[in-house]
């Protein structure tokens, strides 16, 4: 060891060189903003394309959107899907989920089962707090479902905006298969039976 | 464009040469340019193509561009033609295709999601293929869905126009119940005269709709095709043995589907002689009783008048210790067991062990013993085989198809396929014989209307006939000289008109027949429930044979006396030995060199031969108590016996019936245990077809409730009887059996039997059909002028159907009997208007409906229904040889009531 290097770790040690140094930051931190935010006062900011709970959702005039296609339930890569499908005897040629069944303890929140939805009937929300004792309730029906899609109505929008399925644009159409669009013409309007 | 000449057995087309893609293919002259391709490997995409039918050329998929031509021509209809020269492939024939796809999709209402055909589509498959994701000028048709038939929905928007539907209907069912029609603007497929479908509901026009335009009411909307579980199994409605997919979706079937679909539309068309893979109404439909509410679920024992759900293992311990003591006191020939020829042939053979070797009684018999026995028992006695010799292949190459007392289409409809496929494609000369105006008789070449019960007397008169007209095959009879001579004697004494007048026939009638039979060179009997479930039924199936063998037919390839069977596994049960005359392998049960076998294999000794009792004879040991044990698998004598057998009293003087049936049947509720059976659907095993053809049946769902499998309550009584079984899947039984029975699984490929009748024409035949011939037909009371026969419906099978709701919604029992209309107007009657029905049995109040298959001087009531009990009027009559009790026919008054 050199002279000069000797100089210096008896001159570190002789004036604390390690503690100060270390206080800087501790000190440093006393002038900044704290970043733990108090978490159940305070709310952090998500964004759109966050994803939260599944919702269902309705079109404005109270309609379900869902037609039962099943869909989703072949999508979901950890199979926490279920759909019961049955016929819409008040509507002729529709078809409705008369159970829908989402096993959120099993879901991965990848979001396929939005990307595969035809009508977009299920979207993300914001919502992530349904924390709870007992597992059973995590089992989340159609009503529960329908009743968070109610609730975020405003963040499923903004979700099913975010992941582009909502706009009718080309780039949206890039990663999702599409069935090739069938327009009314103008002229030709359709049947009392399906208006 | 007829028949493809590659397919016809009697002429040879000639070989052309042509140019596919640069290779040179070589063809039969007058074949399809679309089939050429596909059998050089090639797939062109074609949606209206399917190769039961001729090609209809409208979808416009299979573009070809043939040199000298400008524009792309279509495969399909293009006949194939020396030194064509071919491309199928290039950027300009896929543009082509995709405007063709870009056509249909823009009248097409891309309601996937909804749709049930969604991922089992033709369209969805080529638009994605093509890469059609535009499309301009789009339109909807805004047809409302056709839901007036019970069975299918017709979705006319999805339609694409192909007819497939059509096609198949008219030429391969040869139905036609569908058509064309211009409708709001476009071609729509719609019901015969747009009125609500009604048809045989077979449902091959869903199998090969390519869309979704038709679908099936009993499972709409409830799958995607994706979801469910197809295990392929055999249909266990009749004994057609046809292949089916069971479709499931966890503890329910969802629906059963076809071979047959558009799924696989390349084939040879000769490949359908084997079968075309469709359904018909009872496989397609019929399966909603699978998972039933009315299913078994529990053990029942009875308590006092109830009876009353119990634990398995109580249940098996009470039946086990009252089975044990009933053998103590009265010994092993006080216990009987009676079994369905719908069980498994792995059940049957254990039926049969457990009852020959578990109790020690050889008091055992099967539903085969309604009618099939006849047949095996005249075959095997007179030709050596207890099956019948020809498959669905002979049958639909036929040249002459004989007929008798069987009305196919309702009873075994796919056989009644091949039998139209002969009519249609090979131009067989087909002749019906029947007391009823059958629906094979509206498309037979020779259809004749008998009387009825002189089905045995018609066969009197074509022998006469064979003989008067010198018909007969000399190389046949000059081998059993005295054996003709005898046969000659045994018909001088009725004279062809005495016959002719007795029949209902002409004197010229029975000659043609006759010489249609005997000229043409693959000619085939075919006889069933009028002959073999009637009256003298041994006897006229040995009559049928003795024709075949005047006429050389016996033995010559393609030709032969064949039956058919109602239940899935009649020939199984014979086979497996459910009789008490038979051992496994129809090995006769006093055989002393086959009893060492089976005693040996088995490690125990069988009961003494010359022993054991039938259907009839057992049911009157119950009754007069000398039987006291009942062991009923499945079957159901009380619903199926008329009243005069007395079959509530017999079962009331047991001391222990123990039943054991997936539903609680009428002989369920006399049980003292009923123990759930499973269905096909939840067990492995097979059945033998009518073909001799052995046939996979396969598990394609846990059983319901507790109900268990036949093989594992048959296997646990036999260990707690003291038997050291050790049977713990069907693969175990069914590696007893192959030891036992060499080469009895054949795979669905039957070994061709052979027929050995020179035994049987040497000894003894002489005195044998002088009697034979002497029957006369059953003279009947003129006050008695109507036969009332009860007979099978297309859409039922027994009494197991009627638990099935799609099938009873379809043809739900109206409780009336079915007259002509002639006779209605006689007796001046409506549809709807009370008669009374009186026999010499008794007499019940009944309305009546007119019924055009119904000839006149006969009625007709459906034996799957009991509501009213018909069935009590009829009288039996049990035949000395075989011991079938003959009980569908017999003489009535009707009189407005």
């Amino acid at each position: 060891m050199s002279v000069s290097a000797m100089t210096k770790k008896i001159l570190h040690a002789a004036l604390f060189y390690e503690i100060w140094d270390a206080m800087k930051v501790t000190f440093k931190h006393m002038f900044h903003q704290p970043i733990t935010f108090q978490y159940p006062r305070e709310q952090r900011e998500i964004p759109h394309a966050h994803r939260g709970a599944l919702g269902l959702l309705r079109y404005d005039d109270g309609r379900e959107r869902c037609v039962g296609c099943d869909l989703c339930e072949v999508a979901c890569p950890s199979h926490c899907i279920k759909v019961i499908s049955a016929e819409d005897t008040a509507r002729p040629l529709q078809r409705y989920a008369s159970e829908f069944y989402i096993d959120v303890t099993k879901c991965v929140f990848c979001g396929y089962c939005v990307e595969a939805c035809p009508v977009n009937a299920l979207a993300m929300t914001k919502m992530y707090e349904y924390s709870t004792h007992d597992k059973r309730t995590l089992m989340f029906d159609k009503k529960r479902l329908y009743n968070i899609g109610e609730r975020h109505l405003n963040d499923a929008k903004q979700y099913l905006y975010a992941h582009n399925q909502e706009k009718n644009v080309e780039e949206s159409r890039e990663y999702r298969y599409y069935f090739p669009q069938s327009v009314l013409k103008t002229t030709q309007t359709p049947p009392k039976h399906l208006s | 464009m007829g028949l493809k000449p590659g397919t016809n057995p009697d002429v040879e087309a000639a070989t052309i040469q042509l140019n596919i893609d640069g290779k040179t293919v070589t063809a039969k002259d007058g074949i399809s340019l679309y089939d050429v391709i596909s059998m050089t490997g090639k797939i062109i995409p074609a949606m209206c193509y399917h190769y039961t039918f001729d090609p209809f050329g409208s979808c416009g998929m299979c573009l070809v561009m043939q040199e000298g031509k400008k524009a792309p021509v279509r495969s399909c209809t293009a006949k194939a033609t020396a030194g064509m020269i071919i491309r199928t492939e290039g950027e300009d024939l896929f543009l082509a295709r995709k405007k063709a796809v870009e056509k249909h999709l823009s009248v097409h209402p891309l309601d996937c999601p909804v749709c049930d055909a969604d991922g089992h589509c033709e369209l969805q498959d080529m638009a994605f293929e093509h890469g059609v994701t535009n499309l301009a000028n789009a339109k909807q048709k805004f047809i409302p869905e056709d839901t007036r038939s019970p069975v299918l929905d017709f979705n006319m928007n999805r339609c694409i126009a192909c007819a497939e539907c059509i096609n198949v209907c008219k030429d391969v069912l040869m139905i036609d119940a569908l058509q064309f029609m211009k409708k709001g603007g476009f071609n729509q497929v719609v019901p015969k005269g747009d009125l609500a479908l009604s048809c045989e509901f077979c449902g091959d026009c869903l199998a090969v709709c390519p869309v979704g335009a038709i679908t099936n009411k009993f499972s709409k909307y409830l799958y995607k095709p994706w979801q469910m579980k197809k295990t392929t199994t055999t249909c266990n409605y009749c004994g057609d043995g046809c292949q089916m997919y069971l479709e499931t979706k966890d503890e329910e079937v969802i629906r059963v589907t076809s071979p047959l679909s558009w799924k696989n539309k390349w084939g040879d068309r000769s490949e359908t002689a084997k079968g075309h893979g469709g359904l018909c109404v009872r496989g397609r439909f019929g399966f909603e009783y699978l998972d039933g509410k009315t299913r078994l679920r529990q053990p029942l024992v009875r308590e006092g008048n109830r009876l009353v759900e119990k634990p398995w293992l109580e249940a098996m311990h009470l039946v086990v210790d009252r089975f044990s003591n009933i053998k103590s006191k009265y010994g092993a020939d006080a216990i009987a067991g009676l079994v369905t020829a719908r069980c498994t042939n792995e059940e049957l053979y254990l039926f049969q062990k457990l009852m020959r070797i578990g109790f020690g009684s050889n008091h055992l018999d099967s539903s085969a013993r309604y009618g099939h026995l006849n047949f095996v028992h005249a075959s095997k006695h007179a030709l050596g085989l207890g099956r019948t010799p020809n498959d669905w292949e002979d049958l639909t190459k036929a040249k002459a198809i004989l007929l008798i007392g069987s009305n196919i289409t309702e009873t075994n409809p796919l056989t009644a396929v091949r039998i139209k496929e002969a009519l249609r494609v090979y131009k067989a000369q087909v002749v019906t014989l029947d007391s009823a105006v059958t629906n094979m008789a509206k498309l037979a070449s020779h259809p004749f209307v008998i009387k009825p019960g002189t089905e045995g007397l018609v066969i009197h008169g074509l022998v006469k006939a064979t003989i008067e007209l010198d018909l007969v095959d000399d190389e046949a009879t000059r081998k059993h000289p005295q054996a003709f001579a005898a046969l000659q004697a045994a018909v001088a004494g009725r004279s062809l008109d005495d016959v002719a007048s007795q029949t209902g026939l002409t004197t010229d009638n029975l000659r043609d027949i006759a010489t249609i039979f005997a000229e043409a060179p693959r000619a085939i009997i075919m006889c069933a429930e009028g002959i073999v479930r009637r009256a003298g039924g041994y006897d006229n199936v040995l009559k049928l044979i003795d024709l075949a063998w005047i006429t050389g037919k016996l033995g010559r390839p393609g030709c032969g006396v064949n039956t058919v069977t109602e239940e899935p596994n009649e020939q199984g049960a014979v086979d497996m030995g459910v009789a008490p005359e038979f051992l496994p392998g129809q090995a006769s049960f006093d055989d002393p060199v086959a009893r060492e076998r089976f005693a040996k294999a088995w490690g125990a000794a069988l009961p003494v031969s010359h022993a054991g009792s039938s259907l009839v004879d057992i049911l009157k040991g119950c009754k007069n108590g000398s039987i006291k044990a009942l062991y009923v698998l499945g079957e159901n004598p009380l619903e199926t016996l008329p009243a005069s057998m007395e079959v509530r009293a017999a079962l009331d003087r047991l001391e222990l019936l123990v039943v054991q049936d997936p539903f609680l049947t009428q002989t369920a509720r006399q049980a003292h245990v009923v123990f759930p059976a499973c269905t096909y659907a939840e067990k492995d095993g097979t059945f033998t077809n009518l073909e001799g053809r052995v046939l996979r049946v396969r598990q394609a769902m846990d059983p319901i409730g507790e109900s268990l499998p036949d093989w594992h309550i048959m296997t646990s009584l036999a260990n707690a009887l003291g038997c050291q079984w050790e049977y713990e899947s069907v693969n175990d039984i069914q590696s007893e059996m192959m030891k036992l029975l060499p080469g009895y699984y054949n795979l669905g490929q039957p070994r061709k039997v052979v027929s050995a009748p020179d035994r049987y024409l040497e000894n003894g035949y002489a005195a044998e059909v002088a009697v034979r011939y002497r029957t006369m037909p059953t003279s009947h009371d003129s006050a008695r002028p109507f036969s009332l026969q009860m007979g099978q419906l297309l859409m039922h099978s027994g009494k197991m159907s009627t638990e099935a709701p799609g099938l009873i919604k379809i043809a739900p029992n109206t409780g009336k009997l079915r007259m002509s209309l002639a006779d209605m107007d006689r007796l001046g009657l409506q549809d709807g208007m009370k008669v009374r029905l009186t026999s010499d049995l008794g007499s019940l109040q009944l309305g009546v409906q007119p019924d055009q298959s119904v000839a006149i001087g006969t009625c007709f009531f459906p034996e799957h229904f009991n509501e009213p009990p018909v069935k009590d009027l009829m009288s039996v009559s049990v035949d000395a040889m075989t011991g079938v009790p003959a009980f569908k026919q017999t003489w009535v008054s009707i009189e407005r009531a």
